[in-house]
């Protein structure tokens, strides 16, 4: 660390407020949407118009709203499994890939396995599942007994998914009769409507499920105790004799299986065919989500409706001859200002009297630390 | 002493004062540092000798007071500009880079080093600087591939390479073997010779007496004393390092001894380092009394609270909790036999940061019937336990759903205390349980240990300071290397004694 002339320099705060740190997300969204619109702006177009349309196409009428359910369902999905790895500590970057392999299980269940509806249903979420688990299993046991980071295991994966979905829709299980492209035969099996609408069907409500199981289980179930603990301290979970090597893989595990559930649902309850299009990056979407809801369970559901409302402002905004990509800018733009605001929120700016090195106090050595330097006094 | 003993003075140091926070390390110190000797900087744990010397190689400033370096007042603003003036450190942590070579390494951040250059002449270089200082270095060896006591060599030829005339050397032994360390004890001969001054930093009197010409004594942050080596016996040298005031036991004796509540049997165990760190102990603990294991750390301490708690692995021996063998077995059936832990790092061990007081506090008892069924915790029994704990044990807390990092140190450790003495039924191993408490909370972890001593529960208590082992002990033993040096009755404990045996010195006339 090192001091400027004036003697200003970096502090670390002991302790960052809920309060402090839910506006700094904030700021962050705030920002990145007015830095789109202010491109929108000098290049000629209403920035006020684009945001008027986009929140009428998403919000407007229960027509539009159930559009946006369909694309929230998949993002809040992965968001959840993505939430779930973070409560250990894990970043499964990966979902993205456990979605696209649950999506091709159910799939595969759906074209070969008859049966009353019901039945291929229940089927295609368990294999659907099995298969997203399975896909995670391997970066789990190597992060748990061999401390292989699992951001890139995960992430490498979705690559394989992703050669894997081409391979099967476009060769293996491609429709040859219909009229279709790069894709599967059409599976039958599908979510019933929500009261009988065309558009929306029950899956919606599978994410805000998952997402009240989570609350509880970390609220007051054992499993969820000690894998918070884990997650906070590993070697105080070992202290405790909580079995850490085993709750890493188990909650990898299941991070996999919700996501593997999201490619299941998105299977029967929005596209009906397997195809190289499959996802349209929800994991990623759904990654962006997690992280910046943090814990919260509510903060979830309100920052998945915010990215799913992106999404479908950058449909409704290629009418204006925009393209989709423009909203990808945007949420990674949001992801980018919050990550570095999120660090800054840590640190305060004080003047100091001049010292080269200060020791760091013992408390601020606890967690990460980004720019302190450890020197500890004899 | 042989050596060829200047008289100017290289370094002269006066009333260094220097705090952290509310503790005060260093008072007013005066140092002076004579060129052409080995100037040894003796003292226990926390005498403030590491805090001394980084100050003279410019890693901290001092509240006040004045560095004279060759007659002359300077003002070091950071550790480039000490190695300017000639002062240069190496610390007991090295800071090499482990995929580099020996060449690389000694001339990275260096201005002598060529701007264009080669694998071949980096190394031409090292070999010359090696003959140069008569230290032997492989220049194309990788620092990973070394040894610890030939990267302690890299060290100290990159800190001479850069100039300096006056060499620091923090407990440089600490992690060599002993043939090592005569190697080091030449190479260091060899450079006071050449008018140079050596401070070597360090607890252990043997090697004072064997390498330096003179030796400053600090405890607490003061100056005890400051002599020719030659002039003072390691007895002395051991007095003045702990300090000679008479014990006053300020309670009661233990009155009845119960079971044999813990024992080590010939135990054997390494340090994370793979290093041998207990060399077939044996150790037992009786319930109701508290015994001390005095010595300076690094001595196996660490290693010995882990072996006892089921922490560590046992390369050879047998533990026994109550009578029963429980070698080998997971630290969960140890908690389970009635054992306690207070480890020395509470904030990475013990304790959660970021999880909330409560939950913290139910750590080790979650699993109980009381706290929770297979599944879920009762969240109201969880509640109330924890709220129990928290006013037992006095913890200063505003919201207990909050997370415990914002609570002190001292609070955190009460909890701690609490905790750990629930689980203690037969025995509670609290290591350093007072490190860096403020007074309060110190005597209340202290009575904490007392009142589960008086309960007919066995305490191992480990510490670095005597006073405190002292104070509270029933049973004195002391540690170096691995063994156990020493047993005294709290009575019988013999301060000299005690401090000799911590600096590895058994015999008086060694």
């Amino acid at each position: 660390m090192s001091t400027s002339s004036a003697g200003w320099r970096l502090e670390r705060r002991l302790d960052v407020s809920a309060a402090r740190s839910v506006g700094t997300r904030t700021a962050g969204v705030v920002v990145a949407v007015l830095g789109a619109l202010a491109v929108f702006q000098l290049t000629g177009r209403s920035a006020p118009d684009i945001a008027g349309e986009s929140i009428k196409g998403t919000f407007g009428n229960w027509s539009n709203f159930q559009e946006t359910l369909i694309i929230l369902t998949p993002i809040l999905i992965c968001a959840v499994a993505v939430a779930l790895g973070f409560r250990i500590r894990v970043w499964n970057i990966g979902v993205e890939g456990q979605f696209l392999m649950g999506g091709w299980a159910a799939t595969g269940v759906g074209l070969k396995v008859g049966g009353p509806q019901w039945l291929q249903l229940l089927l295609m979420a368990l294999a659907g599942m099995a298969a997203g688990a399975l896909w995670v299993l391997v970066p789990a046991l190597l992060k748990a007994y061999f401390d292989v980071n699992e951001v890139i295991t995960t992430l490498l994966l979705t690559f394989v998914a992703q050669q894997m979905l081409v391979w099967f829709s476009t060769d293996i299980w491609k429709d040859r009769v219909a009229a279709v492209t790069n894709a599967s035969e059409r599976v039958n099996a599908k979510l019933p409507g929500f009261f009988g609408s065309t558009t929306l069907n029950w899956g919606f409500l599978v994410p805000v499920v998952l997402v009240i199981v989570m609350f509880v289980v970390f609220r007051s179930s054992r499993w969820g105790y000690e894998v918070e603990m884990t997650g906070g301290n590993p070697r105080a979970a070992e202290f405790a004799g909580i079995p850490v090597k085993r709750r890493i893989v188990g909650v990898m595990m299941l991070s996999g299986a919700v996501a593997g559930l999201g490619g299941m649902i998105q299977l029967t309850g929005a596209v009906h065919r397997l195809s190289v299009s499959f996802s349209n990056q929800y994991g990623f979407f759904g990654f962006i989500v997690a992280a910046l809801a943090g814990a919260s369970a509510l903060a979830l559901l309100l920052v998945g409706l915010f990215i799913a409302f992106l999404l479908r402002s950058g449909i409704a905004a290629q009418t204006r001859g925009l393209s989709v990509a423009l909203m990808f800018a945007v949420c990674g733009m949001i992801l980018l200002i919050v990550g570095v605001a999120e660090i800054a929120t840590r640190y305060r700016l004080s003047r100091a009297a001049p010292e080269p090195m200060a020791p760091v106090p013992q408390e601020a050595k606890m967690s990460n630390t980004h720019f302190a330097s450890a020197q500890e006094p004899a | 002493m042989s050596g060829v003993t200047g008289t100017a003075c290289a370094v002269r140091l006066r009333g260094i004062t220097k705090r952290f926070d509310r503790l005060l390390a260093l008072d007013a110190v005066d140092l002076d540092l004579r060129r052409g000797e080995v100037h040894a900087l003796l003292g226990e744990n926390g005498a403030g000798k590491t805090t001394l010397m980084n100050i003279l190689a410019g890693l901290y400033r001092a509240d006040s007071g004045s560095i004279e370096l060759g007659g002359e007042q300077v003002s070091l603003r950071g550790p480039g500009e000490a190695i300017a003036h000639g002062v240069g450190m190496v610390h007991q942590h090295f800071k090499l880079v482990e995929t580099m070579t020996v060449a690389e390494n000694l001339h990275f951040g260096w201005d002598d080093t060529p701007v264009l250059t080669s694998r071949r002449q980096l190394a031409d270089r090292a070999d010359e600087l090696s003959r140069q200082f008569g230290i032997t270095v492989d220049p194309r060896a990788r620092i990973w591939q070394l040894s610890v006591g030939e990267q302690q060599r890299v060290e100290i030829l990159r800190t001479l390479a850069r100039g300096a005339q006056v060499l620091i050397l923090d407990e440089p032994t600490a992690v060599l073997t002993d043939a090592e360390a005569d190697e080091l004890f030449a190479i260091l001969r060899n450079l006071v010779s050449e008018g140079r001054t050596v401070v070597f930093i360090s607890h252990k009197l043997r090697e004072v007496k064997a390498v330096s010409d003179r030796v400053t004594v600090l405890r607490g942050g003061r100056v005890v004393g400051s002599c020719d080596t030659a002039d003072v016996s390691v007895r002395e040298l051991g007095t003045m390092m702990t300090g000679a005031e008479s014990v006053v036991v300020a309670r009661s004796a233990s009155s009845a001894c119960g079971e044999v509540v813990a024992e080590l049997v010939g135990v054997s165990a390494t340090s994370n380092r793979g290093l041998p760190a207990l060399r077939a102990i044996d150790v037992s603990v009786r319930g109701g009394e508290i015994v001390g294991v005095a010595g300076v750390s690094g001595n196996g301490q660490s290693e010995l609270a882990e072996v006892i708690t089921g922490l560590r692995r046992v390369e050879a021996g047998k533990v026994l909790i109550a009578g029963k063998d429980v070698t080998g077995r997971p630290p969960a059936q140890f908690s389970g036999a009635g054992v306690g832990h207070m480890p020395e790092d509470r904030i990475g061990m013990a304790l959660v940061a970021s999880a909330s007081v409560r939950r913290n506090a139910v750590l080790r008892h979650y699993r109980g019937n009381a706290l929770s069924s297979r599944l879920s915790l009762r969240r109201g029994a969880v509640r109330g336990f924890a709220d129990d704990l928290v006013r037992q044990a006095r913890v200063q807390v505003r919201n207990a759903a909050a997370p415990i990092a914002q609570l002190s140190g001292g609070n955190q450790q009460r909890l701690v205390a609490h905790r750990e003495a629930l689980v203690a039924e037969k025995l509670l191993v609290a290591v350093h349980p007072t490190r860096g408490l403020d007074v309060h909370a110190a005597a209340e972890v202290d009575q904490a240990l007392l009142d589960r001593r008086n309960a007919g529960c066995g305490v191992l208590l480990i510490s670095d300071d005597l006073e405190e082992i002292l104070r509270l002990a029933d049973r004195v033993v002391v540690m170096y290397d691995g063994q156990i040096r020493g047993e005294f009755a709290a009575d019988a404990a013999d301060r000299q004694r005690i401090g000799m045996l911590m600096g590895g010195q058994d015999e008086e006339s060694a």
